[in-house]
């Protein structure tokens, strides 16, 4: 009730004083210490509100990094009903082994974060939040202040005003010694506070300087712990696996990346099913066409796996198996290919890389295309290259040399097994996964 | 919706009622149901991945940026008594140890990151919505040569007095089962080729992920750790033992002591 009526009295005080009817005192000191005050009021709001952006983000960087691991994992092991991924793809054999490895890293990461977090926002935010809080007291400390020279300028004013009227009644005199004293009281408050805030500022200050050094410090090492926990987690899961984790610059990363591309995007973009389907009685069409050609194997295997070369060329045109089309999606053979940008599996030429495309082989021909149904019309003598050297073991065996054209003289569609050829005037057997075809 | 089209959605609405109440029997594929219930999961999976690692990417540019504002902040409240002090240098060696680290992080992982782990992923998901439309097509041929079928069925069990009419509905029901069979074999064959395809075709993300993993780790360690040298020689220590803390507190009780804070 007290602070209504205040707030009644100051008012025609404050309209007056705007529209510059009556005089109000300046304190430049103070003044040059509030706009500082005012400052540091909103560095502390932004510091409370970056320390909060800055845990945010370190909490979901950890959680989306654990979760990309958990969702990488599902990708690398099998899915329903699938077995031996490794033995499928040998290249990947790694990744494929150490995903469930760097999973449960990148779990326990998130938890060891999860107290470094913590520590942030009762050490940092914390204090933080309580220096807002004194501020807050001070800012009130000031409104006081405001107030008490609203009361000794009005008072004054009213004095003023008051003393230089010409003839005073009786009531005026009465009124001159109320305000005399009113004056005195105000003047009293207003000095007191005023050079208290003003003591007192320079202090506060300093302190906050203070403060802010130690609290700057605890920040820094928590910041850098952060740092440090990831890279010690990563050093040892790499440690582990078997990774190369040096720093080198991003360039480098994609370029490996790029290098170890293989052409499965290639196989990829060319399935049937990632294309856009235009009109589904066209596509009818096309397969009859095909099927033609075919000599009319109307089996259903047949329509579908002949699908995909479908869209890759018009389809009257060829005249070869269905199977064999699909060599037009496979990587080149390993001579002609060394200059290609994405390059296949075969693209280099040391030990490893050469098993490797040994793998391309059991796998770049997507698998089920029958390759049995042969058509007997067209009995095409077909070649394969060979990938390494290989030398009979018993009678019976073909011996080559790798880079050697093999006449085949009969296949089946499983690369493990044994299939016979010709090189050389010589006949024999050999195992299918040694040979590109 | 074109009237043709219009006129096949209504005609499967029927038949899919006519199959709930079992007046059609439905053809059940078990080798499409399976391979379709793998290429959900993968689908799932991926798209999971690409929201992860956006969030992952996000969160690395939030974290540089807020301590690039923090650092600003120090300056303020440095700024208000000494600026020469040991303090403040080390907030200013802070300042541009975290700006050198934002500038890094996108110079060198920013292409990286694309590259190796956003785009591999993006163009997966690009596939989902042009095999779910070979998938959704597949389903409405399947409903049409299930009618198809029921249609001919009837037809042979109580033959109609129009002899026309059983050829055309053999006409119809074969044109069907080969639309149907056609997509159903695509789908079947390549839906396989596909899933097994994923993991030579995502496979060197996951190295290039653990690099760049360990890059932001280091290159943070390395530039934040240079601050240090700034600092007094006793802040490490008092840092472990809980020290600040100690500090920050004494320095906040002192503030609550000054007369200006007693609200009187």
């Amino acid at each position: 009730m007290k602070g209504i009526g205040k707030a009644l009295a100051r008012t025609p005080f404050a309209v007056t004083s705007k529209i510059g009817m009556s005089k109000k005192s300046a304190d430049p000191e103070f003044d040059d210490y509030q706009r500082h005050f005012t400052s540091m009021e909103k560095a502390a709001e932004a510091l409370i509100k970056d320390t909060k952006a800055f845990t945010d983000a370190v909490m979901t960087l950890f959680m989306s990094e654990a979760n990309f691991a958990q969702h990488f994992v599902v990708i690398f092991q099998p899915i329903a009903g699938e077995y031996d991924l490794m033995g499928k793809h040998p290249d990947a054999a790694s990744t494929i082994r150490n995903v469930t490895k760097y999973e449960a890293a990148m779990a326990e990461m998130k938890e060891v974060i999860t107290p470094e977090v913590e520590l942030i926002e009762t050490r940092i935010a914390g204090p933080a939040k309580e220096l807002q809080a004194v501020m807050k007291l001070i800012r009130k400390t000031i409104t006081k202040r405001d107030h008490k020279l609203t009361d000794y300028d009005r008072f004054n004013n009213s004095l003023t005003k008051l003393r230089d009227k010409k003839d005073k009644s009786l009531s005026d005199e009465k009124n001159l010694f109320k305000l005399e004293q009113d004056f005195e009281i105000a003047t009293n408050e207003y000095e007191y506070i005023n050079n208290a805030l003003k003591q007192d500022f320079p202090r506060f200050m300093m302190l906050s300087t203070q403060f802010i050094d130690p609290l700057f410090n605890s920040f820094f090492y928590m910041q850098l712990n952060i740092y440090y926990l990831l890279l010690e987690k990563l050093n040892s899961f790499a440690d582990d696996c078997k990774y190369d984790i040096s720093n080198q610059p991003g360039t480098q990363i994609v370029e490996e990346y790029e290098g170890k591309r293989t052409d499965a995007w290639s196989l990829i973009e060319n399935l049937g099913i990632v294309k856009r389907i235009v009109s589904v009685s066209r596509l009818v069409q096309q397969s009859r066409a095909q099927n033609q050609t075919l000599g009319r194997q109307t089996s259903t295997s047949a329509l579908g796996s002949t699908s995909p070369a479908l869209r890759a060329a018009p389809p009257p045109a060829r005249s070869i198996s269905s199977a064999s089309s699909f060599k037009k999606t496979a990587p080149p053979p390993p001579s002609s290919s060394s200059s290609l940008a994405p390059p296949p599996y075969s693209a280099t030429s040391s030990v490893a890389s050469s098993a490797s495309s040994a793998a391309a082989t059991k796998r770049a021909p997507p698998p089920p295309p029958p390759l049995k149904p042969k058509p007997k019309a067209a009995p095409q003598i077909k070649y394969v290259v060979a990938l390494y050297d290989f030398a009979a073991q018993t009678d019976g065996d073909l011996s080559f040399n790798a880079g050697d054209r093999i006449e085949l003289v009969e296949k089946t569609d499983s690369a493990e097994d044994w299939w016979t050829g010709r090189v050389n005037g010589a006949q024999g057997v050999f195992p299918g996964k040694v040979v590109w075809c | 919706m074109s009237w043709a089209g219009f006129k096949k959605s209504v005609n499967r609405a029927g038949t899919t009622l006519l199959q709930k109440t079992g007046q059609i029997e439905r053809t059940v594929d078990r080798e499409f149901a399976d391979e379709e219930a793998k290429y959900r999961i993968f689908e799932k999976e991926c798209q999971a991945l690409q929201k992860d690692s956006k969030a992952y990417w996000d969160a690395i540019k939030a974290m540089t940026a807020a301590q690039s504002r923090i650092a600003e902040t120090l300056e303020t409240f440095y700024g208000a008594a000494d600026r020469s002090s040991d303090g403040a240098m080390a907030g200013h060696a802070y300042k541009r140890s975290v700006d050198d680290l934002d500038t890094t992080f996108s110079r060198e992982l920013d292409v990286p990151f694309r590259t190796t782990i956003s785009e591999p992923l993006g163009k997966m998901c690009a596939y989902y919505p042009v095999i779910n439309e070979h998938i959704a097509k597949r389903n409405k041929k399947l409903l049409d040569y299930d009618s198809a079928r029921s249609k001919l069925r009837k037809l042979i069990d109580k033959p109609s007095e129009d002899p026309t009419k059983l050829p055309k509905a053999q006409q119809e029901h074969d044109e069907c089962k080969e639309m149907f069979d056609m997509l159903n074999d695509q789908l079947i064959a390549e839906l396989p080729q596909l899933l097994d395809l994923r993991v030579p075709y995502f496979d060197p993300s996951f190295e290039a992920m653990i690099r760049m993993q360990a890059k932001f780790a280091e290159e943070g360690y390395e530039k934040l750790s240079g601050v240090q040298r700034y600092f007094a020689d006793n802040v490490r220590d008092d840092y472990a033992a809980g020290q600040l803390d100690a500090q920050v507190e004494g320095i906040l009780q002192e503030m609550r002591e000054l007369s200006i804070c007693g609200g009187n």
